[in-house]
């Protein structure tokens, strides 16, 4: 059996800043990182390795910068790293995205689980997972807090916003693993030194996956794109000081100011 | 298309298809029409709807809901085509625009529709919250998906009695669909959060369940509802629900944010309230670019002196 793990080398949303002034984003500078929701990806899909004996591969689509960043997820237990070097610097839309991480997918078959994020860290828009299952004519599991191998096919336990529901599929399947469900284990310096023999492949697009950077861009079905920053407007006020007493009053005063409080009538 | 354009609406929540059908509207103006997917066996409002499908299929996979609107889509030719941002339609919606070549974004807050060439612009949200994307789609036809309250169409948008047009719709699922062998209701949690005055939000700056004692001490005298960030429900299993991104979104008189980091995710769920305050002991936390009043200082040592003087001076909520 082989599996896949989907890996998106994400951007820190906590790190971006906005400029109050101009609204402008503060991207420069921002870290990359392989995306803490899709480390859950990584623990879910090593965990089906052992209860499988299964080859484990990730792949991701980053630039060729990122190579070094998938130490620890080698050393968790995945065999080997897919890098498709980003021909457009993470700005491409996920219409693009998928149709890559798909050609990708179809070079590694036969592949019998595919397993990704319910949402990545930055993007955090749901939609790599339902439309690889739509493109690729397989079932998709989703929201999984547990997946089980059985009758040679998964049991899956999803995580609906009403009801936690048990589905089955055959493989070859797609399963979308829930926030939180599997924490990342802990790797040994053992693993560590287990990973640096394993090989992180980088596939260019046209050379490894046969596509073409103008027929990816005509697919496109955005024309544009503008961003701005969400401003916050709020007083930051900030008390500090030795006297909590008076930081106390300080704060009282400031929610009877706002209406918050009252005093005695 | 063309100088008539159409939107599609569906949500398996009446609410927030009713929702959406307002921003439709509004969208629109008198000259487009907006055709409805009901959700099964709710009777809906269709005051200012053009043409309305139903089903009597029992399937309510995400599978067969994409199949269903795709065929609404065929007989609509909708310009754009907005889904509720739920759990459900989250993997409806993008299905549907890989279905029909459609262009698709997620996470709208508003939209334009040009009645002559039917070219289609969203306002999305993005990275969690802290930007915003504004997408021009190329000619052809735009998926979106907006959540509860995202798309904020005036009470008093101009919908003016129709006649809808009424048609059922049958769509087969083609063997591709996972199969339901089992299905357990959420236990509701009795807490309600979006009605509480004041919400006492904390985080992992409360270090032990014992601890919440004194949390509760201060959210008595403020009238407040507990409330916490993700850590401290899915780590530490103190509450049965977080705030923010993927958690409740709350609007209260006053959030008091306790222990919180203020980062981005969590903030989305407290960013709405009127007044909001904080307790950190690191002041460079970024709670404080996010806060109207923080102090600086250890939870342990600052909340009993709080308590105290709030006590002392005899001060209530507003509201009581
Ligand atoms: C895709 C994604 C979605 C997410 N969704 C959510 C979400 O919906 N909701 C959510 O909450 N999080 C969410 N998160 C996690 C979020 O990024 C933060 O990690 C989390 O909110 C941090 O929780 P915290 O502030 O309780 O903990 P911490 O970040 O650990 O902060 C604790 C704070 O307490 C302060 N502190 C410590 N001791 C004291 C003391 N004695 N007195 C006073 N202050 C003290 C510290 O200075 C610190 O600022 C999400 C993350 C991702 C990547
Ligand atoms: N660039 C990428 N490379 C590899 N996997 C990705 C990439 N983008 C998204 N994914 C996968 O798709 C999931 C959902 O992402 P999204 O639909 O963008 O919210 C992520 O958790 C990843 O598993």
């Amino acid at each position: 059996m082989n599996i896949v793990a989907l890996v998106k080398y994400s951007r820190d949303v906590t790190e971006i800043k906005v400029d109050p002034a101009t609204s402008e984003l503060r991207t420069a500078g921002v870290p990359e990182r392989v995306g803490l929701i899709d480390k859950n990806v990584v623990e879910a899909a090593v965990r089906l390795k052992e209860a499988t004996g299964a080859g484990l591969k990730v792949i991701a689509l980053a630039p060729a910068t990122a190579r070094d960043s998938f130490k620890d997820v080698l050393a968790m237990g995945v065999d080997e790293v897919v890098l498709i070097e980003d021909p457009f610097d993470g700005e491409a839309e996920a219409g693009i995205v998928v149709r890559l991480l798909e050609a990708a997918i179809r070079k590694l078959d036969p592949v019998d689980v595919v397993l990704c994020g319910f949402a990545s860290d930055d993007g955090y828009s749901f939609q790599v997972g339902p439309r690889l299952a739509e493109r690729l004519r397989r079932p998709l599991l989703a929201y999984a807090r547990g997946i089980t191998p059985e009758g040679g096919g998964l049991r899956v336990e999803q995580n609906l916003d009403d009801r936690m529901q048990t589905v089955t599929a055959p493989l070859p399947a797609l399963v979308s693993i829930d926030e939180e469900a599997f924490p990342p284990r802990r790797t040994t310096l053992m693993d560590a030194l287990k990973a640096k023999k394993k090989p992180v492949n980088v596939w260019g697009i046209e050379t490894e996956l046969g596509l073409s950077r103008a027929d990816l861009e005509s697919s496109a079905r955005i024309a544009d794109t503008r961003l701005t920053g969400v401003v916050v407007r709020r007083q930051q006020r900030v008390l500090k000081g030795q006297d909590l007493g008076a930081m106390a009053d300080e704060l009282i005063d400031a929610l009877e100011q706002a209406g918050v409080l009252k005093g005695a009538a | 298309m063309g100088d008539k354009p159409t939107i599609l609406i569906w949500s398996e929540h009446p609410a927030l298809a009713r929702e959406l059908v307002g921003a439709a509207r509004q969208a629109l103006g008198p000259g487009g029409d907006v055709a409805l997917l009901a959700p099964t066996g709710v009777a809906v409002d269709i005051r200012s709807v053009d043409v309305v499908f139903t089903t009597e299929s029992a399937d309510e996979s995400p599978e067969a809901w994409a199949a269903l609107l795709a065929a609404a889509v065929s007989q609509t030719e909708p310009a754009l085509v907005l889904v509720g941002a739920t759990k459900l339609g989250l993997q409806v919606a993008p299905r549907l625009a890989e279905r029909i070549g459609a262009g698709y974004a997620a996470w709208a807050t508003g939209f334009t529709l040009e009645a002559g060439t039917g070219a289609v612009a969203a306002r999305c949200s993005l990275y969690s919250g802290g930007a915003l994307a504004y997408h021009q789609f190329k000619p052809g036809r735009v998926v979106l998906t907006a959540a509860p309250g995202a798309l904020t169409a005036p009470a008093d948008a101009p919908s003016p009695e129709r006649i809808a047009r009424q048609s059922t719709l049958t769509a087969e699922v083609d063997g591709i669909a996972p199969t339901v062998i089992g299905v357990r209701p959420k236990a509701t949690s009795a807490a309600r959060l979006e009605e509480a005055h004041a919400v006492i939000d904390i985080g992992q700056g409360v270090k032990a369940e014992e601890d919440l004692a004194l949390i509760e001490s201060v959210a008595a005298l403020l009238d407040g509802q507990l409330a916490c960030t993700r850590p401290l429900s899915s780590d530490r299993d103190w509450f049965p629900e977080w705030l923010g991104l993927s958690g409740k979104k709350v609007a209260p008189e006053l959030s008091l944010l306790i222990g919180v980091s203020g980062a981005i995710q969590h903030i989305v769920g407290v960013r709405d309230s009127r007044v909001i305050a904080a307790v950190n002991n690191d002041e460079n936390a970024a709670i404080f670019a996010q806060a109207d009043v923080g102090v600086v200082a250890d939870l342990y040592a600052f909340l009993p002196v709080l308590v105290e003087r709030i006590k002392a001076r005899g001060m209530r909520p507003a509201w009581q």
